[in-house]
């Protein structure tokens, strides 16, 4: 009795203590209230009928703020932006303590409607000026651009008007940087339109010029003149009224030493990524470096994230991840919409952040998705640093819009009942029933790898807000980064950062003798033993906003930086050595060793590389997606087939390629000097209309030549149609190829893979046919087949002898034969979309019979290719998987695994797929509700608004549990490529190929047995709009070493964008290759040596 | 004592039975007042379920043809419809005496409307407000369900010939594929919304022997050239749009009857729904058969014809459209002579030729003349619930050419997209009348 008493007291008592200490822990960031900063700055915005956000499609994108040391005291102090309220500029008196001075410095704004605001040394005197962006002249909205020119006495005086930067205008924000390298700012001014947004203009369009077009300027104070001159078209800016600019960001992208511009662009119009071509001009590169951009971007930042010494691109859009607000908004483009825009010759554009992973070599892979951090809400200004000092940059963004228009039970239902209503009272009903949502902004910590997690609450930046620009600056000088952000109708956050104090950083000043004092645009680089850093030094990030010249580094555990290297925005390079970290450093030009920029050396060593001028032709707009309005990929750019083998006998490799629809498959005979020529087959011209996805070289009837199955697909044709019907080919040892028709039985399916073997031990090559997809009905299992060979290459087709007749063997994409179990008789291993790794077992060369692997139970997901291998050398056959990968919008796990619901549920005739995914604990559907609705009407009748619709939980919300019995349901729950293991038991352990290998579908696998190095090709554009087109990674490989996979470099690299189907071995000139063929693109070479 | 107390029963069974004393509730429904409310609410839901116009003429027409058999069943100086329909079979309804026939019709056009609806509560909450009107005018209980009953009876058998038209199949015919080719329909802003119903010349025509048996003339040549035939239909439009008067204005708004205008303000989007032109002639007929002094059966066969009409007229228009599947003026203009030219209308989305509100009005028009007399004057107050004015006619065929030329006005349309399809419409309707008839001929005889 006492001894339970006094334990209950005990873990009373525990309990207090513990509940204690958490409450004790403050916070990563502490909110600094306006009373304990004197910051009480509030961006106040008040509606009226003159003016509003149907008068002003900007009224709610708020103002921006700016962080700088315009007294030379060591401290930031902070500049804010007003709307309809004045300018701030708050003094830094040390520990958080602010003296607002605006007035007698003179930088209220003048009355007008502030929006970007940039703190930069414009005349190079080592004081920082104030640059002030502004809309005016616009339905009776004052204001005119400003150039606060510090008086050295914390008094401003606007010379705007002297300096030729007096802009009037739809002003958004300014950045500086010496574009030509002569020691002085120049500045690129961005502008947005008002021009009837929803109303496509030709893309090229984007060449004629406007006088309210975005403007580059050029400083003339290196030329001994205070003054700007505008060489916006000599410099090859556009400037016209496509642009809704609403981000400005610079950086050296390319790594070339020259600074480079990154335009985000609202609406249709593209962002800009202009690459400087070092001789006072830009190209914009946008569309031949990124595979896509965010549609509605808002802000954007240029920063390294991984240390690779190039920045990444973030750029925010307004995609939700409530799924209350997601399933109510309006989101991707129609596929019809998206494909006029594409027509009008805009870039492919999706509603969502986008980040673009710089290569290095002048590519980017897009993995906002893979990232997660695709999705936060109505955003505005991203900025990436180190907000814990763990060595690793996180990122945040500003979210969030006072009036949300993009609200579909708004758009369809508002207007009911308004007929009487003058403009004026419908504009101000409008207005009022625009929903309003306050959300908190949105932090994600890096966790490595390219990882990040929601961490708005456990670092105190959860509190509701409509916040726009934002920046960061060490106000307290303590190593760590506080964070300041302007809102609208509430005071701007003042944060606080309370890093960890065990975490090391290092601040950083620069300096240099020019008209660039601070050295704007510099790049620069630590170099630790173990991890690397690089910031690029801008006045201008996120949104509207800039932080402050001092550059500070979060060292995470690292004590010691070996060197640092300076890239100075006049294409010089230093390097400075041995430093201890949580230092604050003045590096001044000149003062460091001077070496070299390291650029990457491109190899450009093709001539060694075998050549054939090959293309595959993709036909466009298949016929498939009018009729399957909810497929979420496509299955008709499978091609090209490619098989290798020496069919002339000459002891050297030949190569077959498949043609897409209406070109003719070729055969190209290796010569001895390893050059290639096409074959004469004029019966491939005659069935060129066939398109050709798979393809296998074998003697089927026992010649000793070899003869040639072909599979073809493309999901243009209905079954049965006759240029679907697979082929077989036989040779005459030299070359040449005859076509029997009444070889094969009838197999016209769209066929993706061929997988032959003598199943029957009879001495003759039997064939699997397996086929991926029902054409105008996918989810259906279409129609595979086993063919045996009746000798003398006749095939009769044992499916259900062999199978049963119940047999489903579902959506396949890859087959092979393989002995897994090792008992002497190789099984059919096979798998496909919604369907694990399934292996089916030959029971005395009779029949086949499916056998459950422990650990493939999971397997299922969209997997593209198989291939059998002892990668770990441990005697037992392991698979490798190409699957779908993570860098996509469908998630999956074990957990929660996407399902796909197949059913005709409104029968009409033609089943519906629908799939679901989880957000979060609801498993809802993909699709949106128009789209649904398109087509299964009746969910209208069930679910009469969006509002309504959004509340699903589940699928049983939607239909009646009848009509769910009845439905095919399959699940995918594991979507990374990887490998199963097999164990000793005879089981399977998964284990995921690294990161890069996840960033794009995997359609290609090569094993190379003597370099145990597995070669993986992917990417796909052919996924449904809202699923975005996946072409981050076309080529990766890895050498399987001490347990573990370590990335494998070669010489040769294959293009970011293109998509790879399939990759073979070859050897050409007694040296081994291996051939990547892609979609739509030619043949690759990569040198195996 | 047994006879008293049986008295002093049968006494009480008198007074009880004497309280209950029906009124005369034959006067309940004489006119068409009700079933002119209803089709006002079905209207309204279809706006508010956003319909697309031949969509819309498709719930018209089998709501008032439910109403309309009713008629027929229960008078024999109206024929059936049935069985003069193409697919349908002649059916011969036996209802019971205590069937109140205005109220049975009433509730077959509640019953079938609702049924090819959305936004069934709108409807059923408006039906249960009229059916407690009707009670309350002393309709006993069991003659309110045998009616009730009956409608349905009548409306289950539309409802099944209407499920055979192939429409519920058509959700899920192929998209239209925009080729993009030279003189081809595009998107049109602001929405850029695909084309709608491009297989509507598969739903089964009531009367028409086929979609195309009135194909209309085709567009001129297509054709750039400045001095062609195309470029002048086109620079018609374009400088009638810059030289219209105020009134020519007002006739292309109060004939807009678009009921999905998407409007757009930067980010904020919101659809503008009204009637469509099918709703419009339809509250046409309503206005017309309340002037006439029609009682409910001439309204409800007004009602049915017009119906019928409006329908074949869409089957017909659109058969031409995706033919011709003809460029709008807004994007030749755009293209071809003034960049930034917009329309006073917003293009709906679907190809250009024949213009719908030309065929659908003068095919409406033919019926209610041939039901009216042509000569007819006409308060349209159909638009006052969206914000527009009253307009007069002084016939219907005044008001038809109306329509159609508000297209014009609009500068959605081509001239020839306007001509021909006045006459498609009117030759279309005058061919339903050759076909089936309302009137009964002999009655005496069967």
């Amino acid at each position: 009795m006492k001894l339970s008493q006094n334990t209950s007291l005990f873990f009373l008592g525990f309990c207090l203590l513990i509940s204690c200490q958490e409450k004790k822990q403050p916070s990563l960031f502490e909110m600094i209230k306006p009373e304990e900063s004197g910051i009480d700055f509030e961006n106040k915005i008040e509606s009226t009928p003159e003016l509003n956000i149907l008068e002003y499609l900007y009224f709610y994108n708020g103002a921006g703020v700016a962080a700088g040391d315009i007294n030379n005291d060591g401290l930031a102090d902070l500049y804010f932006g007003g709307n309809q309220v004045s300018n701030k500029l708050y003094l830094n008196r040390g520990d958080f303590k602010f003296e607002d001075i605006t007035e007698k410095a003179g930088v209220t704004g003048e009355k007008g409607w502030t929006t970007g605001v940039t703190m930069v040394d414009v005349n190079g005197d080592g004081l920082l000026d104030i640059y002030v962006s502004q809309v005016g002249g616009y339905k009776g909205i004052q204001g005119k651009n400003k150039l606060y020119i510090n008086q050295g006495d914390e008094t401003f005086v606007d010379e705007a008007e002297i300096y030729g930067l007096a802009f009037e205008g739809l002003s958004t924000q300014a950045a500086f940087f010496d574009f030509d390298q002569d020691g002085d700012l120049d500045m690129y001014l961005l502008n947005h339109s008002v021009k009837s947004p929803e109303v496509f203009a030709p893309a090229k369009a984007r060449n004629n010029t406007d006088p309210q077009g975005d403007k580059l300027f050029m400083n003339l104070a290196s030329q001994g003149e205070n003054r700007f001159e505008d060489v916006t078209e000599q410099a090859g800016i556009y400037s016209s009224m496509l642009g809704f600019g609403l981000g400005i960001g610079i950086s050296d992208i390319n790594g070339d030493g020259w600074v480079d511009i990154y335009v985000s662009n609202d609406f249709t119009e593209n962002d800009y990524l202009y690459l400087n071509q070092q001789n006072g001009t830009f190209k914009e590169s946008l569309e031949t470096m990124l595979s896509s951009s965010s549609r509605y971007s808002m802000g954007n930042d240029l920063a390294d994230i991984n240390g690779d010494g190039f920045p990444e691109i973030f750029t925010t859009d307004m995609l939700p991840e409530d799924p209350s607000i997601w399933m109510k908004s309006v989101g991707e483009d129609k596929p019809e919409v998206y494909h006029i825009k594409k027509q009008f010759g805009y870039g492919d554009q999706y509603v969502r952040n986008h980040l673009q992973l710089n290569q290095g070599d002048g590519e980017f892979s897009e993995i906002a998705l893979f990232s997660n951090v695709f999705a936060s809400d109505w955003s505005w200004s991203p900025l990436i640093f180190d907000m814990d000092n763990d060595g690793l940059p996180d990122i945040h963004i500003t979210n969030g819009i006072v009036k949300r228009p993009n609200d579909l039970d708004f758009v369809q239902y508002f207007e009911e009942g308004t007929g009487k209503l003058s403009e004026k009272e419908l504009e101000a009903k409008q207005i009022e029933m625009l929903p309003t949502v306050k959300l908190p902004n949105y932090t994600y910590r890096n966790t490595g790898n390219l990882n990040f997690l929601y961490q708005s609450q456990e670092w105190g930046l959860d509190q509701p807000s409509y916040s726009n620009g934002s920046t960061y600056a060490d106000l307290d000088n303590d190593g760590d980064l506080d964070l300041i952000i302007n809102n609208i109708n509430q005071p701007a956050f003042i944060y606080q950062n309370h890093s960890d104090s065990t975490n090391n950083f290092l601040r950083i000043d620069l300096s240099e003798d020019s008209n660039n004092v601070f050295a704007i645009g510099a790049k620069v680089k630590l170099y630790a033993a173990e991890m690397s850093w690089s910031q690029t030094l801008s006045a201008t990030r996120g949104f509207l906003s800039g932080p402050s010249t001092t550059l500070v580094f979060g060292l995470g555990k690292t004590e010691k930086i070996d060197s640092i290297e300076v890239n100075w925005p006049e294409s010089k390079t230093e390097r400075f050595y041995d430093f201890t970290a949580n230092e604050h450093l003045n590096l001044r030009r000149g003062t460091g060793s001077e070496t070299h920029l390291a650029t990457i050396a491109k190899s450009d060593n093709h001539e060694t590389s075998p050549s054939i001028l090959w293309n595959h032709q993709e036909n466009a707009v298949p016929e498939h997606i009018k009729r399957e309005y909810l497929l979420p990929r496509s299955f008709s750019e499978m091609g090209p087939a490619l098989a290798v083998a020496d069919v002339n006998s000459d002891g050297l490799e030949d190569i077959f390629v498949g043609g897409a629809v209406g070109q003719a498959s070729s055969i190209f005979l290796q010569g001895s000097d390893g050059s290639f020529i096409e074959a004469a087959n004029p019966i491939f011209q005659l069935l060129a209309r066939a398109e050709d996805t798979a393809a296998a070289f074998a003697d089927f009837n026992g010649d000793g030549n070899l003869d040639l199955y072909i599979g073809s697909g493309g999901q243009e044709f209905l079954s049965g149609t006759l240029f679907l019907n697979d082929r077989l080919f036989f040779g005459d040892g030299k070359g040449s190829f005859s076509f029997d028709p009444n070889a094969l039985p009838q197999h016209a399916e769209n066929t993706s893979t061929i997988a032959v073997n003598d199943i029957d031990n009879d001495g003759d090559l039997d064939i699997f046919v397996g086929s991926s997809v029902v054409f105008g009905d996918y989810g259906a299992a279409p129609k595979s087949s086993l063919l045996i060979n009746l000798g003398q290459g006749k095939f009769q087709d044992v499916t259900k002898e062999w199978f049963g007749a119940e047999i489903n063997l579902g959506m396949i994409n890859s087959a092979v034969w393989a002995d897994l179990t090792g008992n002497g008789q190789a099984e059919l291993v096979l798998s496909g979309d919604w369907q694990g790794i399934r292996v089916f077992e030959n029971k005395t060369g009779k029949s086949l019979q499916e056998k459950e692997l422990p650990g493939l139970e999971y397997s299922s997901g969209w997997i593209q290719s198989l291939v059998i291998a002892d990668v770990n050398g441990d005697g037992r056959p392991d698979i490798l998987t190409g699957n779908l990968g993570l860098n996509t919008k469908l998630k999956a796990s074990m957990e929660k695994p996407l399902w796909l619901y197949h059913s005709d549920f409104d029968e009409n005739g033609q089943a519906d797929p629908l799939i679901f995914h989880y957000m979060g604990e609801r498993l809802v559907p993909l699709a949106s509700r128009d789209e649904l609705i398109k087509q299964i009407p009746g969910i209208k009748r069930k679910h009469n608004s969006y509002q309504n619709y959004s509340e699903i939980t589940g699928p049983t919300d939607l239909f009646t549990a009848e009509s769910l019995a009845n439905a095919s349901k399959q699940a995918a729950y594991e979507f990374r490529s990887g490998v199963y293991f097999q164990e000793e038991d005879g089981s399977f352990a998964f284990e995921p190929f690294p990161d890069q290998a996840q960033l794009s579908p995997i359609f290609a696998i090569l094993w190379e047995e003597s370099q145990k190095t597995v070669l993986l090709g992917g990417n796909f554009s052919g996924f449904r709009v809202d699923l975005g087109i996946n072409t981050a990674s076309a080529f990766t490989a890895y050498r399987w070493k001490d347990g573990a996979w370590e990335t494998k470099a070669f010489q040769d690299s294959i293009p970011s964008k293109a998509e790879i189907r399939q990759l073979s071995k070859i050897t050409v000139n007694k040296k081994p290759f291996s051939i990547g063929a892609s979609n739509s693109g030619p043949l690759y070479w990569i040198n195996l040596d | 004592m047994r006879i008293v107390k049986f008295m002093l029963f049968s006494g009480l069974l008198l007074i009880a039975v004497s309280c209950a004393e029906p009124v005369d509730y034959s006067q309940a429904i004489t006119d068409g007042q009700y079933i002119s409310q209803a089709q006002d609410r079905i209207t309204e839901v279809i706006i508010h379920d956003i319909f697309s116009p031949p969509v819309a003429a498709r719930i018209y027409t089998y709501a008032s043809l439910a109403a309309y058999e009713v008629a027929a069943s229960t008078d024999p100086n109206y024929a059936s419809l049935m069985g003069q329909l193409n697919g349908s079979e002649a059916v011969t309804f036996s209802p019971s005496e205590k069937v109140y026939a205005p109220l049975a019709s009433l509730a077959a056009y509640y019953y079938v409307g609702t049924g090819l609806i959305f936004s069934e509560e709108l409807m059923n909450g408006h039906r249960d407000e009229a059916y407690a009107k009707l009670k309350d005018k002393g309709i006993p209980d069991d003659v309110f369900e045998a009616s009730i009953a009956f409608g349905k009876e009548v409306g289950d058998v539309i409802k099944a010939y209407s499920s055979k038209d192939n429409y519920h199949q058509s959700r899920s015919f192929p998209k239209f594929t925009v080729t993009g080719e030279e003189g081809t329909w595009q998107p049109t802003p602001p929405a850029y919304m695909e084309a709608i119903e491009p297989h509507w010349n598969k739903i089964r025509t009531f009367v028409l022997d086929s979609a195309s048996q009135f194909t209309p003339l085709p567009p001129p040549p297509f054709s750039t050239e400045p001095g062609s035939e195309f470029f002048k239909v086109a620079k018609e439009v374009y400088d009638m749009d810059k030289a219209a008067t105020q009134e020519q204005k007002d006739i292309a708004l109060f004939w807009d009857c678009n009921p999905y205008k998407m409007n757009v303000k930067g980010h904020v989007m919101f659809a503008e729904k009204k009637i469509t032109p099918g709703g419009h002639w339809m509250s046409i007929t309503a206005i017309a058969s309340k002037a006439a002094d029609k009682d409910w059966k001439g309204t409800a066969e007004a009602f049915a014809m017009t119906g019928i009409s409006l329908n074949e007229a869409f089957i017909s228009c659109w058969d031409e459209k995706y033919r011709s599947n003809l460029i709008r003026p807004e994007t030749y203009i755009n293209q071809h002579i003034d960049e930034q030219w917009v329309p006073l209308l917003q293009t709906p989305p679907f190809p250009e030729h024949t213009s719908g509100h030309s065929v659908a009005s003068s095919a409406a028009a033919y019926t209610l003349a041939h039901l009216f007399g042509d000569e007819f004057h006409i308060v349209d107050s159909s638009e006052v619930a969206y914000g527009l004015p009253i307009r007069e006619y002084s016939s219907f065929s005044q008001a038809a050419e109306e329509a159609a030329l508000s297209r014009f006005y609009g500068g959605i349309h081509y001239r020839p997209a306007i001509e021909y399809g006045i006459t498609e419409g009117r030759d279309l309707a005058a061919f339903i009348w050759t076909k089936v008839d309302t009137k009964a001929k002999n009655v005496a005889s069967n």
